[in-house]
């Protein structure tokens, strides 16, 4: 990964001054990273405090003791956090195969079939569709979907995944348009079908764009809000709904560190995906095709 | 691996004229059979619901009166230009995107020019500053409240370090500044990727020869590095744009008062008002025809600033390589 991404620079002696700027740059770029980071760090750290050191004012940094009990209270089954994130991870991983599978087909249609005569207009919907806002689909969605008593179920989710997603579908289609054509010939001259063309060849050699695919929806389903809120009832919802207000003891007080400490666990599986896949989202097969090449 | 490289399509083997027709047929059932799943989706999840909401937006359906329902025209269009609250709603949105946008842009570009030159351990910086970009919304909302909380808050608390009795309130009356701080540190990931993805596709002899010519780093900048990734700048624009007019997430969920239930003033966006006209009062009508109006307009705005276009993206006709 490391020699893909850097860049070429001009073999040069090194000068003193070229050192110097090079420390400075070093310690700008430490800076930069450390205030970025700094929301996450006292996230972190607020986990950690009891509920009356993160209402104490003045502020006091650091709690007296690591409050670990946050993390374990968590699971408490009045809270039936694992319910819940088992929850998302189903939808997210559910819709995330489907989609993966729908717009790869789709992408590999529109990629390899140009003889067919209504393909570039329909790609011109597929592509005018990442752009056009969804959100005067969103309601008369629910409305039908309601109509038809899908609400409450997670049958929405299923459907969005079979349909793809016109982003993901212009992503797949962008990556098998670069495959040579004397490998479907010669696939095809061997006996194979379309369909054994695409899963056998095709999807295969497409690892990066799978991933990219996979990780990008599995991160949207998961973090959706919306979704799940309009359609789900208090007890089948998401981990997102659940932790958008703080969590409460009996007597209805807001519990905030102990759901600084669920926002940590709902937010780690997004990071190990994240580790995960940042070789595929940084090779740039997200934003390969953006220059026009 | 199979390598990566322009193929001249169309050039079917040669067979007969009656096979190939056969042939032909079959493949254009298989295109048809590969794009359905999409294809009925855009159907039953896109064209219709499109024509239902606009049918809808005709109306005074308000999610129960199914038996009452009358079509009342274009009235909810015409109350949608008459209410004060939409109109306010409109103009804080307009200064939001106003403010997020250029200030996003000059950030991640500014970050991808840091990141972009060759350092040990480059890759760690990047993955680090990406990751506020993996970080969900309602997530998002937490980690924000607990630095921008008026009373307990870090920011205020380092803040009353230097004066003491600091409460500003940064998610009330100054959400607007609190919520972009929001938005551009979860944004900037992504800004960064696309910026650099685009800095490595110069080609560094351009910038040797720039410096051979005597340029120095800021003319570097502007002269050849710039223009370079306008189209980028471009892009990012237009999809910035588009988003930024349909923001309601984060005052829904960062600055509603738990008192009364409705986002800051100060960030009652369009389409926070949208979302309580559907959901609070049930005015679904009302909210389509709001909705389409937003519509128009973002259609409008990325029509203009396609058409600016011409005047600042560098575009150059580039043969495959």
């Amino acid at each position: 990964m490391e020699a893909q991404l850097q860049v070429r620079q001009p073999t040069s002696h090194r000068s003193t001054r070229r050192m110097r700027e090079k420390i400075l740059l070093y310690i700008l770029m430490v800076v930069v990273v450390f205030l970025v980071c700094v929301p996450i760090i006292w996230l972190l750290i607020t986990s950690l405090k009891k509920d009356v050191e993160y209402l104490s004012y003045p502020i006091k940094f650091l709690p007296a003791v690591p409050q670990w009990s946050n993390y374990t209270n968590v699971f408490d089954p009045r809270y039936d956090f694992l319910k819940h994130a088992g929850i998302s991870a189903g939808l997210a991983l559910g819709s995330s195969i489907l989609t993966v599978i729908s717009s790869s087909l789709a992408g590999f249609a529109f990629a390899r079939f140009p003889e067919v005569k209504a393909r570039d207009k329909l790609f011109a919907i597929v592509a005018s569709m990442i752009i056009i806002p969804q959100i005067v689909t969103v309601i008369p969605q629910f409305i039908i979907f309601s109509r038809l008593h899908l609400t409450g179920t997670y049958w929405p989710w299923v459907i969005w995944g079979i349909a793809g997603s016109p982003i993901l579908i212009f992503l797949f289609r962008q990556f098998f348009i670069r495959f040579p054509r004397e490998l479907e010939d010669a696939a095809e001259i061997d006996g194979c079908s379309t369909f054994e063309i695409f899963w056998r060849i095709f999807l295969p050699n497409a690892k990066p764009v799978i991933a990219t695919a996979f990780i990008l929806n599995f991160v949207a389903v998961w973090g959706d809000w919306f979704a799940p809120l309009i359609y789900l009832n208090s007890e089948n919802t998401t981990l997102s709904v659940v932790i958008s207000t703080a969590y409460v003891n009996p007597q209805g007080q807001p519990l905030t560190t102990l759901t600084l400490a669920a926002v940590v666990l709902y937010i780690l599986p997004m990071v190990v995906i994240f580790f995960f896949g940042q070789r595929y989202i940084m090779q740039g097969t997200l934003t390969s095709g953006l220059t026009g090449r | 691996m199979i390598s990566a490289k322009p193929q001249l399509r169309g050039a079917s083997p040669p067979i007969t004229r009656a096979k190939q027709s056969a042939r032909s047929q079959r493949r254009q059932r298989t295109f048809y059979l590969f794009i359905s799943p999409w294809l009925l989706g855009f159907i039953f999840l896109s064209v219709i619901p499109m024509v239902v909401g606009f049918l809808i937006s005709l109306t005074n359906y308000d999610g129960l009166n199914l038996n009452k329902l009358a079509f009342v025209g274009m009235r909810n269009y015409g109350t949608v230009f008459k209410d004060p609250s939409a109109q306010y709603g409109f103009s804080r949105t307009l200064i939001w995107a106003a403010i997020n946008l250029p200030l996003w842009l000059a950030v991640s570009l500014l970050i991808a020019l840091l990141v972009n030159v060759k350092l040990k351990g480059n890759g760690i910086f990047r993955t680090l500053l990406y990751l506020p970009a993996v970080i969900p919304p309602v997530a998002l909302v937490w980690t924000w409240k607990i630095l921008l909380e008026q009373n307990f808050g870090l920011v205020n608390g380092v803040l009353s370090l230097v004066r003491p009795g600091t409460a500003v309130p940064w998610l009330s009356t100054y959400a607007m500044l609190g919520l972009t701080s929001i938005a551009l540190w979860n944004g900037l990931g992504f800004g960064m990727i696309v910026f650099l993805a685009g800095l490595q596709d110069i080609p560094q002899e351009l910038i040797d020869a720039a410096r051979v010519d005597g340029a120095g780093n800021f003319q570097v900048f502007f002269r050849v590095i710039l223009p370079l990734i306008s189209p980028i700048i471009f892009f990012q624009l237009i999809l910035g744009l588009i988003s930024a007019l349909q923001q309601f997430v984060l005052p829904m969920l960062a600055a509603t008062s738990a008192s009364t239930k409705i986002p800051a003033r100060s960030v009652y966006l369009y389409m926070v008002h949208v979302y309580r006209t559907l959901f609070g009062t049930g005015r679904f009508g009302q909210g389509m025809a709001m909705l389409w109006l937003l519509i128009v307009v973002i259609g409008v705005l990325t029509v203009i600033v396609f058409w600016t276009q011409r005047f600042w993206v560098y575009s150059e006709v580039r043969g495959e390589e």
